[in-house]
């Protein structure tokens, strides 16, 4: 048995320098092939067949028609597109919003206290209750007979109840703030989760050098934390980039007055199965893969200028 | 008094503060609590207001002084709620156990062997992660309706949901940090790989696989778009879309849609207490620098 312990066969490991161990060639394709034959089916060749798609003329049922460039020429002067681009764009301020509130968030709940563990999950119920349950509840909350017309009025702020989510101006800011809201207790838990690792020492130091309790976080947490924030800044505009849901709730599927709350996605969607132009909803999921792409591209730099310094 | 205590002296002043500097964290942490909490709370509250009450007055009317069950009535004669709740369970139970099971099945190589094309495969996965997964819902409805030929079936939203690099990656990390030593054990006992990995690795990643489970079942259980797209007759409907088809048929009686949504978050969020510790763990878990 002692002897059998040295795993290496030597003639193998010359073959195969990188080998440190043996095992059966075909061991880990079997493994990955379940996975890899799934993502396959889901996710390359629907992407593959999607940069087609958006070179036709296409209803989703009968065969697509090649028309070029006719769709991405559309898109161009389509000003509802500009719309939905621009108001994805605006989105993405829920990003930096998200990592301040959850931030100081998680700095809150850093503390020991009774009962704390109770605190921390309640502030993670609009992260579990799933999109469409909060929507709605925001939409109730937004409705000319909610709550925050009613309490308005009663503090006299407002003289007569408004329609928030019929405004053109307001459907956007509300969605974003509905995004906000709900994300705060779960990034939380990531910085909560960093915070914790930081060394008590850090703190006292900077007690010593004359820190106040706001400059010890800026000079000591902010810069422990830099990890959790690079994820939650890719992470939160990825989802921003593809908000759907809120937007569907809370205008009642139609995108808002004026498509004053029309999203990149949502006018993916609202292309291909509402109106059944598949071909130019594709086009339009090309420039959603696009921006996507320039996101993650303009992350990556950002990592690695970081690494290097 | 001072002169006579020790450096950092316990006078009453100090006292004073440390009991202001508690009641001050937590009158902020109960206000949070409650900006957190209010927008479910208050269409519980709605969905318990009887015919009596007004929804909507001057100043708000918080608790129902009419309190009744009517809405919820309203709701489960009108909407097949049970099978909602039935459809949710089961998708949502299948997803995370085959998406479990095969992302832990493809992280065991990329985690402990050395293999031509891992890096490619690796790499491969890790673009999945970045492309949106709405972009793929033209060509997967299409598939959905010509070739699988399950529209409106709960399989549609199965298959497509139990490859998740997003698993794949966390299982990864969490098999790395298993010891090469305890593999080479089991190795030379005469173990198959396939052995290995089910007898050694998953009992050892317990918790990750737990957090992978749990985070899986959530987002499975709160997925929207997809699943509208896919499912149609009401029977066969998840809860998310059977909440969105409620909206649009109780458009004016909002005391009924509250108590479709009161109906629907309070399982989950049973769900979520019980779990609370190994979701969070997980959570917290995932990205450690």
């Amino acid at each position: 048995m002692a002897i059998e312990s040295r795993p290496l066969p030597p003639g193998r490991g010359r073959l195969w320098p990188g080998l440190r161990r043996m095992s059966p060639r075909l061991d880990p394709y079997l493994f990955l092939a379940p996975a890899l034959l799934l993502v396959a089916i889901f996710v390359i060749y629907p992407i593959g067949t999607v940069i087609y798609y958006s070179f036709t003329d296409f209803d989703l049922i009968t065969e697509p028609q090649w028309v070029g460039l006719e769709n991405y020429t559309r898109l161009l002067d389509d000003p509802t597109f500009w719309k939905a681009l621009t108001n994805s764009l605006i989105y993405l301020i829920a990003t930096p919003t998200l990592i301040v509130l959850s931030i100081g968030l998680a700095i809150v709940v850093n503390r020991r206290l009774p009962g704390i563990g109770l605190f921390r999950a309640l502030y993670y119920v609009p992260a579990v209750s799933g999109s469409i349950a909060i929507g709605i509840s925001w939409r109730w909350l937004f409705d000319r007979n909610g709550f925050v017309n009613s309490i308005l009025v009663s503090l006299g702020i407002l003289d007569r109840p408004v329609q928030w989510l019929s405004e053109p101006d307001f459907v956007l800011p509300i969605a974003i703030l509905l995004t906000v809201w709900a994300g705060v207790g779960y990034y939380a838990v990531i910085f909560l989760a960093g915070l914790q690792n930081v060394p008590e020492e850090l703190y006292d130091a900077a007690e010593i050098d004359g820190a106040n309790s706001l400059q010890k976080h800026w000079h000591v947490s902010i810069p422990a934390l830099r990890p959790q924030i690079t994820f939650v800044a890719i992470i939160s505009s990825l989802a921003a980039l593809k908000v759907f849901d809120e937007i569907y709730v809370l205008t009642n599927r139609t995108g808002g007055i004026l498509d004053s709350g029309v999203t990149i996605v949502f006018y993916l969607w609202k292309q291909a199965f509402t109106l059944s132009n598949a071909g130019y909803a594709s086009a339009i999921a090309m420039a959603l893969l696009v921006i996507t792409l320039a996101f993650s591209v303009g992350y990556v730099r950002v990592l690695e200028r970081r690494f290097e310094t | 008094m001072r002169m006579f205590t020790a450096a950092r002296p316990r006078t009453p002043v100090r006292t004073i503060r440390r009991v202001l500097s508690v009641v001050f964290w937590y009158a902020v942490l109960l206000l949070m609590a409650v900006v957190t909490v209010f927008p479910l709370l208050w269409i519980v509250l709605t969905s318990l207001k009887g015919p009596e009450d007004p929804i909507f007055s001057v100043p708000p009317q918080f608790l129902p002084t009419d309190p009744s069950l009517n809405s919820y009535g309203r709701v489960l004669d009108t909407l097949p709620v049970g099978s909602f709740f039935a459809n949710s369970i089961l998708v949502s139970v299948s997803v995370t156990i085959l998406s479990t099971l095969i992302c832990a099945l493809a992280a065991f190589p990329l985690a402990k062997m050395r293999f031509r094309g891992r890096d490619p495969i690796f790499y491969l996965l890790l673009a999945t992660l970045i492309v949106p997964v709405q972009l793929t819902y033209i060509p997967s409805f299409v598939l959905a309706v010509q070739v699988f030929h399950y529209y409106d079936t709960i399989l549609a939203l199965i298959l497509p949901s139990v490859a998740s690099a997003f698993n794949i990656f966390l299982l990864r990390q969490a098999f790395k940090s298993v010891p090469d030593e305890l593999l080479d054990a089991a190795r030379i006992d005469g173990a198959s790989e396939l052995r290995i990995w089910w007898s050694v690795l998953l009992p050892v990643v317990r918790p990750s696989l737990a957090a992978v489970g749990i985070f899986t079942f959530v987002v499975s259980w709160n997925d929207f778009l997809w699943p509208s797209l896919m499912l149609h007759t009401r029977e066969n409907m998840t809860l998310p879309v059977g909440l969105a088809a409620l909206q649009g048929l109780f458009s004016s009686d909002f005391r009924s849609i509250a108590a479709g949504v009161a109906m629907t978050v309070i399982p989950i969020l049973i769900f979520f207490i019980a779990v609370q510790r190994q979701f969070v763990r997980g959570l917290a878990g995932a990205v450690k620098g």
